[in-house]
């Protein structure tokens, strides 16, 4: 393995440009590396966009954002993951965030400020052309029918909160390590951030609002996972040079606060629904064990089983040879022992075989 | 009168297989028991009743276990041939209550409790649990069915008048035809009970033509459906909705709609219809947030009659009876047969009680009250034909024949069809 890390190698102290391979990964995980002014005027290049670059860079901005939620949108309402995959390749709001995340841990309230401001913008920008996109392409979904790819941004759990802390902490390194650029796009797609803003705006514009909020959730938890364990990154690293961090020490412990408060506020509604996925999953397990009994030679082709404190429901499409078994007495089955009433809707489809030969 | 031998036969030699119909309570002494009762009530109206039952439990120590099915007059009747009644039901069909009655299912109520009900109820609520003479079930709930539900926005935007007479009625469809609009909203596809929304339509006509002098022996199956009133009645029914551009999205679409649904091309923008022919419970399924009332999102009227006047309102309902005799059981059909029973459920709206001594204030909402009304101040109410017809007929081929009819089949044809279904009950 080379020891002459991530280019930076000539302007450490001997002590740590001499790692050896054993032995150094905790000293290289935990001891900053120096940085060098230029290195951090590059990495900084690469977030703020000043003076004769801001105006390109709008542009540049403000393309990608349709684009890459019009490309979201099309794969989300086509049910195409590959397309949804492609959006995120092209989606610009990363830099945004990163840019929060490295202007908090510098303390640069104007920054912030600006960097928080084409967040917002991308964001609404995002949300309108999804729910502009669902208005021209009319008819292939409703409010009660969407697609899975929708679907499964619309349902945020603790794992995507896990999901979006780790790849904030793999986009921090890969900023403040520029030789593992090459992984960037893999962190864009594993916390994605146009699809469920794009899910957010067709949401919204079918009536859907629940899905719009669940999708907003997400986007939300990502955004501020994102920030939080990146502002980590960058403080672990060395980026941030220590007379700055002393100097701004308030501000930034404030903005880390915030970071951790907001990311604490995101996991509250998701533990919640965790528990929700959890319990739904166990009752699930119950009808199933209860369909058994109720039709044994059923054979069960879709089953969707929610339960909550006050009532549980059970769609089921049921195919069987034989006459079908009254819904009612899976509901009796299931309701026996249980606090809440239980609502079924089962479909039932005749199975039969048939076979001929001739001559 | 004619006889419908083979269900009961059917229903007789169930009785000799598994022998006298008991409920587990009844097996077991020890434990505590739990009235198992059915209907046929789900999503807000089983809500509902549920905390009907959870005052009963409250006040009496009776615990009750409740199971609703969307195909109530299939599935009695299975359970009963199984061996395997509940302790209580509420038959929205008088005609299987009264079938179960003859073959000797149902209890006949006596006593306090049915001198409770003779006196409590309006004479056309106490016929629908009397079978032969005997008291067997106590009225629960009433719905209006001849109703017509329409945006009173719309109507006062294009200067429309709520129609009092049916020409009156016909001429505003024509209207609204020859302003761009297509008239009717109309569903029918109810899982087991498909067609029950086009025996409601004939019923409704045969009553304000025919009256209660063609209606009633028609009911009981003394007027064949291939008599000249019942043939006109369907007739008219054909000339209101089967024409091109009178029912949204076309006659096809009618059969594959479900009910309650159709009404939503009401609130679309432009409507895809102005009128939908729906009884009170349509209530529960409009679009959260819409409000009834003149000056509300949609208002009812009554379908008009031939003239101008106090119109018939054909009516439907449920009526409690117990296949179990026993103490428990006849607690629970007092409670249903008290005023009070219905309380809980007129403050969540979507109840109407048939029972003279309800307390009209309990009723949450001005429609409830509107329809309380109606129900008192109506010259004539009649129970749904259909439901009072005998099961071969009434949930057999006059549904049947209704889906046929919309689908395209001669009236020849279907009248013939329907009729068929006395020969079938009496084979």
């Amino acid at each position: 393995m080379d020891t002459m890390e991530d280019g930076a190698g000539e302007s450490r102290p001997p002590e740590h440009g001499a790692l050896s391979p054993s032995g150094s990964l905790a000293r290289r995980l935990f001891q900053p590396r120096v940085w060098d002014e230029d290195e951090r005027t590059l990495v900084l290049d690469e977030l703020f966009f000043e003076g004769p670059e801001w105006r390109p860079f709008l542009f540049r901005f403000g393309v990608l954002i349709i684009l890459s939620t019009t490309i979201a949108g099309l794969g989300l309402i086509s049910n195409s993951a590959a397309v949804v995959i492609g959006a995120m390749l092209v989606a610009p709001l990363m830099t945004p965030i990163l840019a929060v995340a490295g202007a908090l841990v510098h303390g640069q309230v104007e920054r912030l400020a600006v960097s928080a401001g084409v967040l917002v913008a991308g964001t609404l920008a995002a949300i309108g052309t999804g729910w502009t996109l669902s208005r021209l392409v009319p008819g292939t979904i409703t409010a009660t029918e969407l697609t899975p790819e929708l679907l499964a941004r619309t349902a945020p759990s603790l794992l995507d909160l896990g999901v979006a802390i780790a790849a904030g902490l793999a986009g921090g390194y890969v900023l403040t390590h520029p030789r593992a650029g090459s992984s960037l796009p893999g962190v864009a797609i594993a916390v994605a951030l146009v699809p469920p803003l794009a899910t957010v705006g067709i949401s919204l514009e079918l009536g859907a609002t629940a899905s719009a909020r669940g999708a907003l959730l997400l986007f939300t938890t990502n955004l501020v996972a994102i920030v939080l364990s990146a502002m980590i990154v960058m403080l672990v690293s060395g980026f941030v040079p220590s007379d700055v961090r002393i100097l701004v020490r308030g501000r930034l412990r404030i903005g880390f606060l915030v970071a951790a408060l907001a990311t604490a506020g995101v996991a509250i509604p998701l533990t919640l629904h965790t528990v929700d996925v959890i319990r739904d999953q166990g009752f699930t397990r119950e009808v199933i064990a209860a369909i058994r009994e109720w039709d044994p030679s059923g054979r069960i082709v879709e089953l969707e089983a929610d339960v909550s404190e006050t009532s549980a429901s059970v769609n089921l499409v049921v195919a069987s040879s034989r006459a079908p078994v009254p819904a009612w007495r899976l509901a009796e089955l299931l309701a026996s022992g249980r606090e809440v009433p239980v609502d079924v809707d089962v479909q039932y489809r005749l199975e039969q075989r048939d076979e001929a030969t001739a001559d | 009168m004619r006889t419908y031998l083979r269900p009961a036969a059917i229903l007789i030699a169930a009785a000799l297989v598994v022998g006298a119909c008991s409920s587990d309570s009844a097996d077991d002494p020890g434990a505590a028991p739990v009235l198992r009762v059915f209907s046929n009530y789900r999503g807000a109206d089983a809500e509902a009743f549920r905390t009907v039952l959870a005052q009963f439990t409250r006040e009496t120590g009776i615990a009750t276990s409740y199971v609703g099915t969307a195909a109530f007059a299939d599935r009695i009747r299975d359970r009963v041939r199984e061996g395997d009644p509940p302790d209580v039901a509420l038959f929205p069909q008088p005609a299987i209550l009264a079938e179960m009655a003859r073959a000797g299912f149902v209890a006949e109520l006596d006593g306090d409790l049915a001198e409770g009900v003779e006196n409590g109820y309006p004479d056309w609520a106490i016929e629908l649990g009397t079978v032969e003479g005997g008291l067997y079930g106590v009225p629960y709930r009433v719905s209006v069915k001849s109703l017509v539900w329409y945006p009173p926005g719309v109507f006062a935007e294009r200067g429309y008048d709520v129609p009092e007479t049916w020409d009156e009625l016909t001429t505003l469809a024509d209207q609204m035809v020859s302003d761009g609009y297509t008239p009717w909203c109309m569903g029918m596809e109810a899982f087991g009970a498909t067609g029950w929304v086009g025996t409601d339509w004939i019923e409704d006509i045969v009553l304000r033509f025919g009256g209660p002098e063609v209606y009633d022996p028609w009911a009981a199956g003394d007027v064949p459906f291939t008599d000249d009133p019942i043939r006109t009645a369907f007739e008219q029914f054909g000339d209101v909705l089967l024409r091109p551009g009178r029912v949204a999205g076309g006659v096809r679409a009618v059969l594959a709609v479900p009910v309650l649904d159709a009404i939503q091309a009401m609130f679309s923008d432009p409507p895809g219809c102005l009128l939908s022919r729906q009884a009170s419970f349509q209530r529960e399924a409009l679009p959260a947030g819409t409000e009834i009332g003149p000056s509300g999102d949609v208002d009812v009227f009554v379908l008009p009659s031939a003239d101008r006047g106090n119109a018939p309102l054909l009516v439907s309902g449920e009526i409690a009876a117990a296949f179990t005799d026993s103490e428990e059981a006849r607690a629970l059909l007092t409670y249903l047969s008290s005023p009070d029973s219905g309380v809980p459920w007129a403050a969540l709206g979507g109840y109407n009680s048939p029972h003279a001594g309800f307390d009209t204030s309990a009723y949450g909402s001005d429609f409830e009250l509107r329809l309380g009304e109606l129900l008192e101040t109506a010259d004539v109410v009649r129970f749904d034909g259909s439901d009072l017809m005998p099961p071969a007929v009434g949930t057999g081929t006059f549904w049947a024949g209704m889906v046929d009819f919309v689908a395209g089949s001669s009236l020849e044809t279907v009248l013939a069809e329907i009729e068929a279904g006395y020969d079938q009950g009496a084979s």
